[in-house]
């Protein structure tokens, strides 16, 4: 008796879990065929010299020694950091500070919503050309405001080493906070309001609300957002290849652009795997230290 | 934006490798009747007519064999041809849309050696041939060869009280002089009196071909005085500046056709757009050719260019039609039908030239028949393994003297440092 219990307990746990595993199987097939296996396949690449014709040729740990020798590959990195340093914190800031704006009951505050999400979802070259004539450096409109208030020499912005990658920053934050401004709006919705009106009652001023109750409370949401912007920072490719293609000089390249030109153009297949490798290693580690410090912060 | 952590493009390599090991499984190419139908990698079909005219005139000559073209975005090619090759694509023929690339399909092994048939042709009457040779075999036969001239408009020139034949011997401290005293107006309306489109070989490549200087060499101070005038002509306003023309997107073609510049140094293949714009009523402008500015009176005419090819890939399985389709278009024929759309042919001879001036369209005055008689082009990039390297450091370099950030001295020391260092 107890062992047919037994039996039918497992059988019924293992089939729970065929269960369990077909839920999951479309998606964890489509995972494995266009990320998983390809990234095992680039992991071995990056040790090998191939050209995508001739057979690969194991060359062990060169193309990482290339790549320790290669300024290029260092001004790429240094350009990536400088670019999530300013990329993440500006947009996280703008997205939560429109989220809180935004989830009050303002008149337009739906239409307010929506145009803010309207740069996420323009076509990127759109954005990065428009953005490009606004900051032209004659004839912009940018620098012809900052004339018109008495700077003489406004920046250049894309066409100067020192003012480019701030540039594409702004037009960055300005394209993805719609997009983290929705899950923070998001994230609002499911805070009490009793909190507030408590907080009210106790006589709490508005700075002191949003410090202490909504910041707090939009934990799980700014965990969840600074990831995805951390790791869609360090991947940044597309806008900066049609704003700037890197320059002027190598001011904006960034690494995946230097995996682009390595692989795609150059056909160094091998070496472009190791600089994706680098890349791969990098944001793993960050979202390790990240996850490390929410379970801290949890705790 | 809201792929994986994983880099795209390693996702791309790898599944080209999948698909690379998959082989191809091409259409069946021996259809019914006896005709064969060979494919032919291209760019830009509808903008680019001299594909159009090539591919009628063989099948013409050759009834049995039917060409379809693979149409890819001009700005793409490389890359797509590459992702191609790398998949075991088995389109028959590839053109060959730069030699460096050339080179590097070359050395791979992914195109089959046509040495005897590029033995056939007569290296005097294909001045772009040799491009070809990589350490004594030919893998691609050139059928056009496009090398660069002065575009002017002669409307604004008769405008300035500029007689044309003065652009016939110019040197390019000439055509600084001219260019200053052509510049007008101001803002919206300004004519620049020249335009110097973006690309580093407007002034790199000129410098080179005009000096003998080496653009492979590490040692760049041949490039100083063509550099000193493109930035003291842009610090006067007789150009638009870079940072503009590169921020805006600015296209020369725009530039030209509207009257916004008087003289502009560009290549042969500018003229077959005109010719096509002029046609539908695109564009009224009135436009003149002339030789590419010189160091010196002398008479010399000395310019840069490149030759465009076909070759035929490993993996065809139509090889021997491929090959007599690449080998027509290298002949006398298909210079004929290349003359004939308006662009440039590899082959150069007097009948051929007598074909291309006999265009409605082309200006045929003394001048323009001038700028078709270069005594020498100078292959715009030396062809080797470490051609696409250095490109790319004096593309960067380039940006950096146009825009200001680096001092000519410095910028040009950078070059050479960079190359030097870099460059393995």
């Amino acid at each position: 008796m107890a062992v047919t219990t037994l039996s039918a307990g497992t059988s019924r746990r293992r089939s729970s879990t065929w269960i369990g595993w077909s839920f999951i199987l479309p998606n964890f097939l489509g995972f494995a065929a266009l990320t998983l296996v390809p990234v095992i396949a680039a992991l071995a690449l990056s040790f090998l010299d191939w050209d995508s014709y001739s057979t690969p040729r194991w060359v062990g740990l060169d193309n990482f020694e290339r790549m320790i020798h290669n300024d290029t590959f260092w001004t790429a990195l240094k350009n990536t950091a400088y670019y999530a340093v300013g990329h993440v914190p500006l947009t996280l800031c703008a997205a939560l500070g429109f989220a809180v704006l935004l989830n009050q009951k303002l008149r337009g505050a739906r239409f307010f919503r929506t145009a803010l999400f309207f740069p996420y979802i323009t076509s990127l070259v759109a954005v990065a050309v428009v953005w490009n004539m606004l900051l032209s450096p004659d004839l912009g409109p940018v620098n012809q405001f900052l004339r018109a208030i008495g700077i003489d020499s406004p920046p250049g912005w894309t066409t100067s080493t020192t003012w480019a990658m701030p540039a594409v920053i702004v037009a960055s934050v300005w394209r993805d906070l719609g997009y983290y401004m929705i899950l923070y709006l998001a994230g609002l919705q499911t805070i009490p309001a009793e909190l507030y009106e408590a907080a009210e009652v106790d006589g709490a001023n508005g700075w002191q609300r949003f410090w202490s109750i909504t910041v707090p409370s939009l934990r799980p949401t700014t965990f969840f957002v600074l990831i995805m912007l951390t790791i869609s920072s360090f991947k940044v490719f597309d806008l900066i290849q049609v704003m700037t293609e890197g320059g002027p000089g190598r001011s904006t390249l960034v690494l995946s652009q230097v995996i682009y030109r390595e692989g795609i153009v150059q056909g160094r297949f091998g070496y472009s795997s190791a600089v994706s490798m680098v890349l791969f290693v990098i944001v793993l580690t960050i979202t390790l230290i990240q996850f490390q410090l929410q379970r801290r912060s949890e705790r | 934006m809201k792929r994986h952590l994983i880099p795209s493009l390693a996702a791309a390599a790898a599944l080209a490798l999948l698909t690379a090991c998959g082989g191809s499984s091409g259409a069946s190419d021996q259809a019914a009747g006896g005709t064969q139908t060979i494919k032919v990698a291209l760019w830009n079909y509808a903008t680019t007519p001299e594909f159009k005219a090539i591919i009628d005139g063989f099948q013409t000559a050759n009834p049995t064999i039917k060409v379809e073209p693979v149409d890819i975005l001009a700005d793409d090619y490389a890359e797509k041809v590459t992702t191609m090759l790398a998949g075991g694509d088995t389109t028959d023929v590839l053109t060959m849309k730069n030699v460096i690339d050339y080179s590097r399909f070359g050395t791979r092994g992914q195109l089959i050696p046509l040495t005897d048939e590029a033995k056939k042709l007569d290296a005097a009457k294909y001045p772009g041939l040799s491009s070809y040779d990589l350490e004594g075999k030919y893998f691609a036969l050139p059928y056009r060869q496009d090398f660069w001239v002065l575009y002017y408009n002669k409307t604004l020139l008769k405008q300035a009280g500029v007689d044309e034949s003065k652009l016939k011997n110019l040197t390019w401290e000439g055509y600084a002089t001219l260019a200053k005293s052509l510049t007008k107006g101001d803002g919206g309306s300004k004519v620049y009196g020249a335009y110097q489109h973006t690309w580093r070989s407007i002034v790199q490549a000129t410098s080179a071909a005009q000096t003998g200087g080496d653009l492979l060499s590490g040692d760049y101070g041949f490039f100083k005085d063509q550099y000193s005038m493109t930035l003291d002509l842009q610090k006067n306003g007789t150009l638009m500046p870079w940072a503009t023309a590169s921020s805006q997107k600015v296209t020369y073609n725009t530039m030209f056709s509207t009257g916004k510049a008087v003289l502009m140094p560009m290549g042969t293949w500018y003229a077959s757009t005109l010719l096509a714009d002029t046609k539908s009523g695109k564009t009224k402008v009135e436009w003149g050719m002339a030789p590419l500015p010189q160091r010196a009176a002398d008479g010399q005419v000395t310019t840069f260019g490149s030759p465009t090819a076909f070759a035929v890939n490993k993996n065809s399985k139509n090889s021997d039609a491929a090959k007599k389709f690449v080998e027509w278009a290298s002949s006398e024929a298909g210079a004929m039908a290349v003359a004939k759309a308006g662009v440039t042919p590899a082959l150069n001879s007097q009948q051929i030239l007598d074909t291309y001036f006999a265009l409605p369209g082309v200006p045929n005055g003394d001048v323009a028949k001038q700028a078709f008689k270069p005594g020498k082009v100078v292959l715009e990039m030396p062809v080797s393994d470490k051609s696409s390297d250095v490109d790319q450091i004096l593309t960067e370099e380039h940006e950096l003297i146009m825009t200001g950030e680096k001092s000519l001295d410095d910028g040009l020391a950078e070059m050479s440092k960079r190359v030097k260092s870099e460059v393995r």
